[in-house]
């Protein structure tokens, strides 16, 4: 637990933990709800998590398992998943009987379920928009909130719509021809970002803008310009292994970066705030649980490509995460057709295999 | 492909086997050679051939004149009746970058488009029951270029999942129509729903009957009837099968009569059996003397859909149905009613033991195994065993190892 939550929780304020960035953090804020994203950041163990989940299973939601049975997140007041894929949406029930119902663990801590569509429709947007709507009781009503109003919710939207624009505003200075950071000191920031209360984090952003701004230019000679694709990324040891092989990562499509901050909430005449929140969640950049957007998914990687001046892309996949296992199936003929470089490789979440991983990626960079 | 694998096993079936010899399997082939026959002629004929998902039940594809072909079936069906299996069309998916840890139900009829196998005028799937449908579906809609018509299943068994879904399922059948440029005929549908509503009648009969000792069924069986339900749904073949199947079973069960030489232990396979060798569920019965009574894609939890009253109830009740199929079910909500229900059937069906097969495929169902082991030990005192395998597959897990773990298994029980 960070110091930022502990002065959080000080002051008599309650932290949710959730999974993934389809859930509307905004309403939580407004809630005065900590949203809390849950990694595994650092943990090489899986050792009690595979108790209660077989192999085949992703070893990132294993690690997370692993750390929460540990008593790592014991300091989580309530618990919000979606089912975003089949490993992390069976965490609902683990945390509820094996994790929240460990012996000598006293704390209530309150269950939240969202569930969303897997398409993107106007009845699946509907239907998003009124699950929203129940979260939002079931918060008031379960931690004793009289109304979580417009008010708040439009001051919220306020905060996070500064933070992407922050977050963008790191990022292009990153996909500029002459970067001031790396690849995986923006995964450090983003990752910072999701721990601690948005307001606190727009005021450290500014600060790291002001201080990248006076930097030097980093040395990206001999470097490859490249895009990282594909499953959860929140360990360093991964991205710091593909710079240290003679890349240099430019950008990424990854859900702790671009995919979290390209999109804002409008704030539409004669909409409320909440439909907004749910609109912008709904038909954002998606990721490959929604089932009839790859089209979309591919224009923006070439969007991408083009402005950030990439020479190569490396797909990555979590073992056993089927959604960006096919979805890098076919960005890799997809952008094979277009004569871009595609790298495709698997990975255990824990930095397993250090040698093969970085065999294939200095290969593929000598490619380019 | 199919018919050539049916009809030689047919030949082989009825030539080898003693007449009174696996009723189930005998029957079984006889029905789908008369519906591939039919489906063949159809498409030489120039209807449009639909691919639709195991989920998606097959009558519903009766109100179109069209040559349904469910992709999970013909991989497995494949792998289970065709030397070799569907393993050459897995492995090509593999090299075109397909994932290793994904579903080989339906990497096999992937594979078979890759070689031009089929062509689809269109298809059909719901957005479940997991990942690997999420994933996979889109093959066909981006790489093949097949229109795919996509029709939403919620997550949780509620009121309000109900009724979307079947404003889902009626909206999707009128879209599939436009593509395959046909007009939904409800009169036709409302013929194929009766006929499973009949069927559904019957297999819950047997059901009954298993729960007698020993069980009057086969351990065929069970992959015989999911396997012609997923085919054959909603036709004549489909509904005779099941009758011809209660007499038999009945005939079992008056008079206390086993598959095998005699029944020793009694087992539930909550989840999948083995369809690259379903010739394992025939050992059982007579080496191991070890009934299988039923596996998840046997036990059904839906009502039969009301077709007297107007359309959109009977939509409703079409959404009741595939909310409540086998492996949709389980996926559309908690793990607490799946423990429940199991837990249930341990004790009505009087089970020495479980096996739970986990497929690499199902993710879905990757957090269950442990919880479901204590929870039976807990409250029925029984022991579960479980195998990690891939269902279409037999270089994963093979037979021999399969049996091994079984033998051991069994010789703790006994």
């Amino acid at each position: 637990m960070n110091s930022y939550i502990e002065n959080w929780q000080k002051n008599g304020n309650k932290v949710v933990g959730y999974y993934c960035t389809y859930i509307p953090e905004e309403l939580l804020f407004a809630a005065d709800l900590l949203p809390f994203r849950i990694r595994a950041t650092g943990n090489k163990d899986t050792e009690l998590g595979d108790i209660y989940m077989v192999r085949f299973t992703c070893s990132f939601v294993r690690a997370t398992l692993d750390m929460a049975l540990k008593g790592i997140y014991d300091f989580l007041d309530g618990f919000l998943v979606c089912n975003s894929c089949d490993h992390s949406r069976r965490m609902f029930e683990l945390f509820d009987l094996k994790v929240f119902n460990r012996e000598n663990f006293k704390k209530n801590v309150e269950r939240f379920y969202l569930a969303l569509p897997h398409v993107i429709t106007n009845e699946g947007f509907e239907w998003y928009k009124k699950e929203i709507e129940e979260l939002k009781e079931e918060l008031e009503h379960k931690f004793n909130i009289k109304e979580i109003s417009e008010t708040k919710l439009k001051h919220s939207i306020q905060i996070y719509n500064e933070n992407r624009r922050l977050l963008r505003q790191i990022h292009n200075l990153r996909t500029q021809a002459n970067p001031k950071l790396t690849g995986t000191e923006v995964l450090q920031i983003n990752m910072a970002n999701s721990s601690i209360p948005k307001d606190i984090a727009n005021e450290h952003l500014k600060m790291i803008i002001e201080i990248l701004n006076e930097r030097e230019n980093i040395d990206i000679t001999n470097k490859k310009r490249i895009i990282l694709v594909g499953s959860v990324v929140d360990n360093n040891d991964f991205t710091e292994l593909i710079e240290n092989s003679g890349a240099f990562i430019a950008s990424d499509v990854l859900c702790f970066g671009t995919r979290n901050f390209t999109d804002d909430v409008d704030l539409k005449i004669g909409e409320s705030p909440l439909e907004s929140i749910s609109r912008r969640l709904y038909y954002r950049l998606s990721c490959p649980r929604m089932m009839d957007d790859h089209q979309r998914r591919l224009d923006f990687l070439k969007e991408e490509i083009k402005r950030a001046k990439i020479e190569g892309v490396v797909l990555q996949r979590i073992n056993n995460c089927d959604l960006h296992g096919c979805d890098n199936m076919l960005f890799t003929h997809e952008l094979k057709d277009l004569d871009i470089p595609v790298l495709n490789m698997d990975r255990e979440f824990y930095q397993a295999d250090t040698n093969r991983l970085q065999t294939r990626i200095e290969a593929f960079l000598e490619m380019i | 492909m199919l018919l050539d694998a049916t009809s030689v096993t047919k030949e082989l079936v009825e030539h080898i086997l003693p007449e009174q010899g696996v009723p189930s399997l005998r029957i079984g082939l006889q029905k789908m050679e008369s519906v591939l026959n039919y489906y063949i002629n159809k498409a030489e004929e120039g209807l449009p051939v639909v691919g639709y998902h195991f989920s998606f039940p097959a009558e519903f594809l009766k109100c179109f004149d069209c040559v349904p072909v469910c992709i999970e079936g013909t991989s497995y069906f494949l792998a289970t009746f065709l030397e070799g299996g569907s393993e050459k069309y897995y492995d090509m998916m593999h090299s075109y970058g397909h994932p290793f840890h994904t579903c080989t139900s339906q990497k096999g009829t992937m594979g078979m488009t890759l070689d031009d196998l089929f062509k689809f005028d269109s298809l059909i799937s719901p957005t479940a029951p997991f990942d690997c449908t999420i994933a996979s579906y889109p093959f066909f809609k981006f790489e093949k270029k097949f229109p795919l018509v996509l029709i939403d299943m919620p997550f949780l068994q509620k009121e309000k999942s109900l009724q979307y879904y079947a404003d889902q399922l009626k909206a999707g059948i009128i879209k599939l129509g436009k593509i395959i440029g046909q007009e939904p005929d409800y009169n036709k549908l409302k013929e194929a729903i009766e006929i499973e509503n009949q069927v559904l009648m019957l297999k819950l009969e047997i059901f009954e009957m298993i729960k007698s000792k020993p069980s009057p069924i086969s351990n065929l069986y069970n992959a015989i009837s999911a396997g012609l339900t997923m085919f054959t749904a909603g036709t004549p073949e489909n509904l005779s099968f099941h009758q011809e199947m209660l007499k038999v079973v009945k005939k079992r069960y008056k008079n206390k009569e086993h598959h095998g030489k005699e029944e020793k232990l009694r087992s539930i396979w909550p989840y999948m059996i083995t369809f690259f060798s379903i010739d394992l569920m025939e050992w059982l019965d007579w080496e191991l003397g070890l009934s299988v009574l039923f596996d998840i894609f046997n036990y059904n939890f839906y009502d039969p859909i009301n077709t007297k009253s107007d359309l959109d109830l009977m939509f409703y009740g079409m959404s009741k149905k595939s909310m409540g199929l086998p492996m949709v079910r389980q996926s559309t909500e908690f793990f607490g009613p799946f423990i429940e229900y199991c837990i249930n059937f341990a004790k009505d069906y009087s089970a020495d033991c479980f096996i739970y097969t986990q497929s690499i495929a199902c993710k879905q169902f990757g957090s269950v195994p442990q919880l479901l082991r204590e929870a039976l030990k807990e409250e029925v005192g029984i022991p579960m065993l479980l195998i990690e395998f891939d269902a279409g597959d037999a270089r994963m897990t093979s037979l021999k190892s399969f049996k091994e773990k079984i033998i051991m298994f069994t010789q703790t029980l006994s």
